[in-house]
């Protein structure tokens, strides 16, 4: 099923084109990796894709108007003067919680569980960062960069998560500069083609 | 609007500083400022008033200064883009919560500090309902200054933001003085109302618009 297409889209910031007349579409049980050096414009992409930023040209038409998304992007979005737990109290509604938790015992946290978020280590924030994305059951997950900061372990259990979720018919976009074992289309934003 | 509510009122309830600050704020404002310009009890009487306007003005300028910007610095401000699409129950819910939280226990210090000052008890009532109201004006105002300027020291925003409260001061004074005098307290308590509902209705629309720029 196709979730979205983008149309032509360019992108410029102070008359420097990031990226021009991209035409693309992601469809479910597809991922679309998207790579590129440094300041080559993933993260503004993946945010246009988001619509939280507006293309200088060029469209996003999904396919349906509510489409769930599951989104972390450089910014972990975790509150750094509540524990984890409390994080996860903010996020989740109750029906919810009780499955964050599961992913806060996988990943291993809940030996901090109790200490503020300001206190753990960047890869651990960037774990329970990411418990936002694992506990919910979107129909589109958009990652920027997930692998950073994570250890093997932890990048395994996100890597075949996201393998589980791509065989369930769950949209896959995300950027890494370390090369995802997933099977994508790649979007090499050096190259401008799929 | 419910979940929204309640985030904000957790978020604000387990940061100390935000809440309990505005209110020692006022308390110290209160007690240090009549003392600092050596106002005598018979002058307090006569000039109490200006006294809760500078610590209204103050505390809301201090409440108000981080309302978005922590949001938009670790990124749940665009996360909450995407549930809602806009920023406008996020805006209306967090005005809300400050002012329940902040605004309101801020007018019931107000208040005894005009009994303390001579107001009569029977005029309780009316002082706190007046202060409730002002708060949600000053709220409202300072909180489009604090988006204005999120990525630039929120504080900059609400600066500039500081003329249109000289409005609601006049207007706190024109109350204040129905209540001295005991005349005309509802017909400008009804006007207060009215564009309380108003500022609250629109303002987190033109907010919304200044924290999609700034997300942009």
């Amino acid at each position: 099923m196709k979730l979205f297409s983008a149309q032509n889209i360019s992108y410029s910031i102070n008359e420097k084109k990031l990226f021009h007349n991209l035409s693309f579409e992601a469809n479910s049980e597809d991922g679309l990796y998207i790579k590129g050096a440094n300041g080559s414009g993933k993260s503004t992409l993946l945010r246009i894709i988001l619509g939280i930023t507006s293309p200088s040209k060029g469209s996003i038409r999904y396919s349906t108007e509510d489409l769930d998304i599951s989104y972390l992007g450089h910014k972990n979005a975790i509150k750094n003067y509540l524990t984890p737990i409390q994080n996860l109290e903010l996020l989740f509604n109750n029906s919810k919680l009780t499955n964050a938790f599961k992913w806060l015992h996988k990943l291993e946290l809940t030996n901090v569980q109790d200490e503020l978020a300001a206190n753990l280590s960047f890869g651990q924030q960037k774990k329970l960062a990411l418990i936002r994305v694992l506990a919910e059951s979107p129909q589109m997950i958009v990652l920027d960069e997930p692998f950073v900061g994570l250890d093997k372990v932890t990048g395994d259990l996100l890597n075949n998560f996201l393998v589980e979720k791509l065989s369930e018919g769950v949209g896959l976009i995300l950027t890494s500069h370390i090369q995802p074992t997933i099977e994508c289309k790649v979007l090499d934003l050096g190259k401008e083609n799929v | 609007m419910f979940r929204l509510i309640k985030i904000e009122s957790f978020k604000l309830s387990n940061k100390l500083k935000s809440w309990l600050g505005p209110l020692l704020i006022t308390v110290l404002v209160l007690i240090a400022f009549p003392l600092s310009i050596d106002i005598s009890q018979y002058d307090l009487n006569r000039f109490y008033f200006s006294i809760i306007v500078v610590s209204l003005l103050m505390t809301a300028f201090v409440a108000t200064e981080g309302m978005f910007e922590e949001d938009f610095e670790d990124g749940s401000l665009e996360q909450e883009f995407l549930i809602e699409k806009d920023f406008y129950k996020v805006t209306l819910s967090k005005i809300l919560v400050y002012v329940c939280f902040i605004g309101i226990p801020i007018a019931f210090i107000g208040s005894l500090f005009s009994f303390a000052n001579g107001v009569a008890i029977g005029s309780f009532p009316k002082v706190f309902l007046l202060l409730s109201l002002s708060n949600l004006l000053l709220f409202n105002l300072f909180a489009f200054g604090n988006a204005l300027s999120i990525n630039k020291g929120a504080m900059l925003g609400v600066l500039s933001s500081l003329p249109f409260a000289l409005p609601v001061i006049i207007l706190l004074g024109r109350a204040i003085r129905t209540i001295q005098y005991g005349d005309g307290f509802l017909a400008i308590i009804t006007l207060m109302i009215g564009i309380g509902l108003v500022v609250s209705a629109i303002m987190p629309l033109i907010i919304s618009a200044a924290l999609k720029t700034h997300i942009d």
